[in-house]
């Protein structure tokens, strides 16, 4: 048994050895030393089928690559007229590309997959695409004269619609994720008043960024770009005629529904003339009329002012200072 | 001429805006706004000052765009035809490269395509879109089996000749009677086919591949089937009770066609006989057929000119093939052509034919003077400056080899120019035809060029036309050889050598030519050097090739190696002189002594004494004295060239 073992791993410390002896030349030059490696195997068969080396004809040699013959003032559109894979022959740089391995250098252009992987814009070199740009011009429209400032543009075109197209390499030329169009619109651009505004706020939600006051409505819930187009007209339009409309519903708006803080019949009104009445401020008379009478004073205008930026803003150094004045005054401290 | 490769671009993405109209609210309460890609007319929109005024939108074709970008591009004179792997291994070299290519693709199509249709189960799933019908399995086998005319119909459609016929028999023996326009189908068919399958039915595609690519690559045509004695055609038509024009015209054709002539001036002398009227396809393959049947002549203007009254009685319009088939008979009628193919062409005019560019080709044929074809050529070409033309007759293919050979004929440069210029005009190129035509319409017009221009100018149409369009013959090599000899630019030998190494065009008098303008003259030392690797390259294919040498060869290789100071080289040329027991000239031996004078050591100097003596050269004593005047001998060397030196004025 042990000797056994013992035959085992000395043999099996040679295959390895043999194996990696083997390994580092083959991997770094790529392709060109298959075919001496294909012959030597060949010779090894024994001659017994009568055909020697010899009597073969010499393997085909490469031929000298294109590039010999460009000429250096050649129309490089017409070698790249299209995307086309990196060909090393017809690409007359001295290109390398790749690991560099055992302290050698990156590998030549030739037949180097990690040049022919990546995409290469060999095609659209600046003179190409003057050209495409040249010919692409008859199919163009000129720009009307009078739409020369972007303002202009938004007064005069306050809609604004988006889709994409996409173009792949493949079987078909249809992608699902071309249906999809995007409106956008200002919301100051419409023709609405307070209510109107509120409600068609409240109706889209998401979809209007505060920020920048753009409605946005995407579609995609049609197979057709032209359809979902429809649709998002359709949609906008329907949005401004409800918003116009007054439902007899809408009376039931509690102060929850409210988008933002109105000071009137709040607990903050209803504490300050509390407070006041209790502070004996104000002369005496009927306790409605005591309080129009304070509701009227500029202290309680501006503490209104104030409480009610300090709710609709949220809390930032200026409004807190202004409620801080707006107090002091009203409480006389 | 027009980029050969239209790719369609990889990922784009490209985002569209459109710009659009606001409501017009104070309008009415639902108003849907435009959509811009169906609205055509311009709006106008009222705004404070100015008037926005919005173009109207261009339309066009599908293919506007592309075709737009396309022509950007023109052809790279580099890369060979778009369907070779653009690989510098892999491009075909040389002609037959090429063709083994093109064959090779189009077989592996063939198979491709056999296989497809022959499994139509397993090429179910439809994976493009639009669809591509001829990329899915096409209906190759009849489906109805039962005997019918439907069937029948199914079967001619598919060309199925053998199984056409049998359906007909069939149908025949069940009595039903089969209508007149299947009938004339099934007989069409026969005729065209030639009464035997065409040959997509046998198995393996092989022949048909090579049927097309010969068409395409040579154009001679496979070997049409002749015309049977029994024959299927002849049979049904016999068998049809009442026969009408359709019937005899097919069969004529079908008869001139594979070769049966005479059978078919018998069916026109039967129809004729039936009082029925022909048709022009009818009267133009009888006249194509006139040359088979009459021998002198005038018998045979004599029989096309009756056909042609004929024609008129039936007042049968003629067409342009009528035309072409008349003057192509009229070609082999000798003198004659000259007197009447004018009177055809005024015909023609008045008719309102426009001729093609076969006419053309067989006015050019016409038994003229050289002098007067090319007057007829330049008329001709005035003429037709800026004309497109497509192909209306099988014949066309062949104008633009015919003229440009007349050009070369006629050493007429100009003329050749235009005649390229007219076929760079639009898609002409189309009319080169296959790819032997197309090589032998560039071999004379560079070969005219060779003769006729200098050599820049011939430089840079080599580089452009090869090997992009064609791979030269071997008279265009040797042309181009004279060119850089008379033109004394013979530094560009090397690179004429190449060439013909690539394109396997090593014949003795290439090879004479070349070896001996380089070993003409003495050159700069960087040309020279240029020549020496150029020798030793010629020496190592005529090794590799076992091309046999000759002692011209041998002898100017030395030269030109010796004058490159290669010295080591030459005394092996010497040594292969001896192997292959020619002799060389006293030149090559004192050019060799002389410019290895520093070099080569005595024995060497003493080898090639010994070595001109084995030849039994005159000039030995001469050169044994120089060695003894000019190299430091030992003894025995002393003593041995002394013994040659009187060993040869003892024979004088």
């Amino acid at each position: 048994m042990a000797s056994l073992t013992s035959k085992m791993f000395p043999s099996v410390g040679r295959i390895n050895i043999g194996r990696l002896g083997l390994k580092s030349p083959s991997r770094v030059t790529y392709v060109t030393n298959l075919s001496s490696n294909v012959s030597s195997e060949r010779k090894g068969v024994p001659d017994g089928k009568g055909r020697g080396s010899s009597d073969k004809k010499p393997p085909r040699k490469s031929g000298e690559p294109r590039t010999e013959k460009m000429s250096v003032d050649q129309d490089w559109t017409a070698v790249y007229p299209a995307a086309a894979p990196f060909k090393g022959n017809a690409v007359p740089l001295p290109v390398r590309m790749g690991l560099p391995v055992n302290r050698g250098i990156p590998p030549r252009k030739e037949g180097n997959l990690e040049l022919i992987k990546i995409p290469n814009f060999l095609h659209l070199t600046p003179p190409a695409i003057e050209k495409h740009c040249e010919a692409l011009k008859p199919f163009c429209t000129k720009w009307p004269s009078a739409l020369d400032t972007d303002e202009k543009c938004d007064q005069l075109f306050p809609i604004k619609v988006e889709s994409t197209d996409y173009v792949s390499a493949g079987p078909s030329v249809r992608n699902p994720a071309a249906r999809v169009v995007h409106l956008r619109v200002k919301v100051s651009s419409l023709n609405l008043d307070d209510h109107a505004r509120k409600k068609l706020l409240k109706l889209v939600g998401e979809r209007y960024c505060k920020d920048t006051d753009i409605l946005t409505i995407k579609t995609d819930s049609c197979p057709l770009r032209l359809q979902n187009y429809d649709y998002a007209m359709y949609l906008l339009t329907v949005l401004y005629q409800e918003s116009w409309k007054i439902e007899a519903w809408e009376a039931e708006k509690t102060r929850a529904d409210m988008e933002e803080y109105s000071w009137e019949d709040s607990p903050s009104q209803k504490n300050l003339l509390d407070t006041l009445l209790h502070a004996k401020v104000a002369g005496d008379g009927d306790e409605q009329e005591v309080r129009e009478q304070l509701l009227g004073r500029k202290e309680v205008q501006e503490f209104k002012e104030s409480v009610t930026r300090l709710k609709n803003e949220g809390d930032n150094e200026s409004s807190l200072q202004q409620y801080k004045e707006a107090v002091q005054k009203v409480l006389h401290l | 001429m027009a980029a050969s490769c239209m790719h369609i671009g990889r990922y784009i993405r490209r985002n569209e805006r459109f710009l659009r109209l606001q409501f017009e609210q104070f309008l009415s309460i639902r108003s849907f706004a435009l959509t811009p890609a169906v609205h055509q007319a311009a709006q106008v929109h009222q705004e404070a000052a100015e008037s926005v005024v919005i173009p109207m939108k261009k339309t066009w074709s599908k293919e506007a765009v592309l075709q737009a970008l396309a022509s950007t591009v023109s052809r790279d004179p580099t890369v060979c035809a778009y369907r070779f792997q653009d690989d510098s291994f892999l491009s075909p070299r040389n002609f037959s490269e090429a063709k083994t290519y093109s064959y090779s693709l189009e077989s592996g199509r063939a198979a491709a395509k056999y296989i497809i249709n022959n499994n139509p189960n397993l090429f179910t799933k439809d994976f493009a879109e639009p669809h591509i019908p001829c990329l899915m399995p096409e209906k190759v086998s009849p489906l109805l089996e039962e005997v019918s005319e439907a069937a029948l119909k199914e079967r001619i459609n598919l060309r199925k000749v053998t199984a056409a016929v049998d359906m007909y028999d069939q149908l025949l023996q069940a009595g039903s009677v089969v209508s007149m326009d299947t009938t004339h189908d099934l007989l069409d068919l026969l005729c065209l086919y030639g009464d035997s399958d065409p040959v997509q039915e046998s198995g393996p595609q092989q022949e048909d591949t090579e049927e097309s690519e010969q068409e395409l690559w040579s154009e001679t045509g496979f070997k049409k089937p002749s015309w049977r004695k029994t024959n299927n055609a002849e049979r049904i038509f016999n068998l049809l009770p009442d026969r009408d024009t359709r019937c005899y015209s097919a069969l004529i054709r079908g008869m001139v066609k594979h070769g049966a002539s005479k059978k078919a001036f018998d069916m026109y002398s039967e129809l004729l006989n039936n009082r029925l009227t022909g048709d022009v396809h009818m009267f133009n393959a009888l006249i194509s057929a006139v040359p088979d049947v009459r021998e002198n002549p005038d018998e045979k203007w004599e029989l096309v000119s009756e056909l042609l009254k004929q024609m008129n009685q039936m007042s049968i319009r003629p067409n342009l093939l009528t035309f072409n088939s008349l003057f192509k008979t009229l070609k082999r009628c000798g003198k004659l052509s000259t007197i009447y193919a004018p009177l055809a062409l005024n015909e023609m005019k008045a008719l309102g034919i426009a001729p093609s560019l076969a006419t053309y080709n067989h006015l050019l044929h016409m038994n003229v003077h050289g002098f007067l074809k090319i007057q007829v050529l330049r008329n001709l070409l005035l003429e037709l400056e800026g004309c497109s033309f497509t192909c209306r007759d099988p014949g066309d293919n062949l104008f633009f080899g015919t003229a440009m050979k007349a050009c070369l004929i006629n050493n007429d440069l100009e003329l050749g120019y235009k005649v390229h210029s007219l076929l760079e005009v639009g898609e002409n190129w189309r009319l080169l035809g296959a790819a032997n035509k197309q090589a032998y319409y560039y071999n004379c017009f560079l070969r005219l060029l060779c003769q006729m221009e200098n050599i820049d100018v011939v430089l840079k149409w080599y580089k452009k036309l090869v090997p992009s369009m064609f791979y030269p013959h071997p008279e265009n090599m040797m042309g181009m050889l004279q060119t850089l000899d008379t033109e004394n630019r013979l530094d560009l030998l090397p690179m004429i050598w190449k060439d013909m190494k690539t394109f396997g065009h090593i014949y003795p008098d290439l090879v004479e030519e070349l070896l001996s303008l380089m070993a003409r003259d003495k050159h700069n030392p960087k040309v020279q050097e240029s020549f020496a690797a150029c020798a030793l390259d010629v020496k190592q294919t005529f090794s590799e090739k076992g091309i046999e040498w000759k002692s011209s060869y041998l002898s100017h290789v030395s030269t030109v190696l010796l004058r490159a100071n290669q010295c080591e080289e030459a005394w092996e040329m010497l040594l292969i002189f001896k192997e292959k027991n020619l002799v060389p000239s006293e030149a090559v031996l004192n050019s060799f002594l002389s410019e290895c004078q520093s070099s080569i050591g005595p024995d060497r100097a003493v080898e090639l004494v010994q070595l001109s003596a084995a030849f039994c050269l005159p000039a030995t004593s001469e050169l044994a004295s120089r060695v003894l005047v000019d190299f430091n001998l030992t003894e025995s060397q002393r003593t041995i060239l002394s013994q040659l030196q009187t060993a040869e004025k003892m024979s004088d």
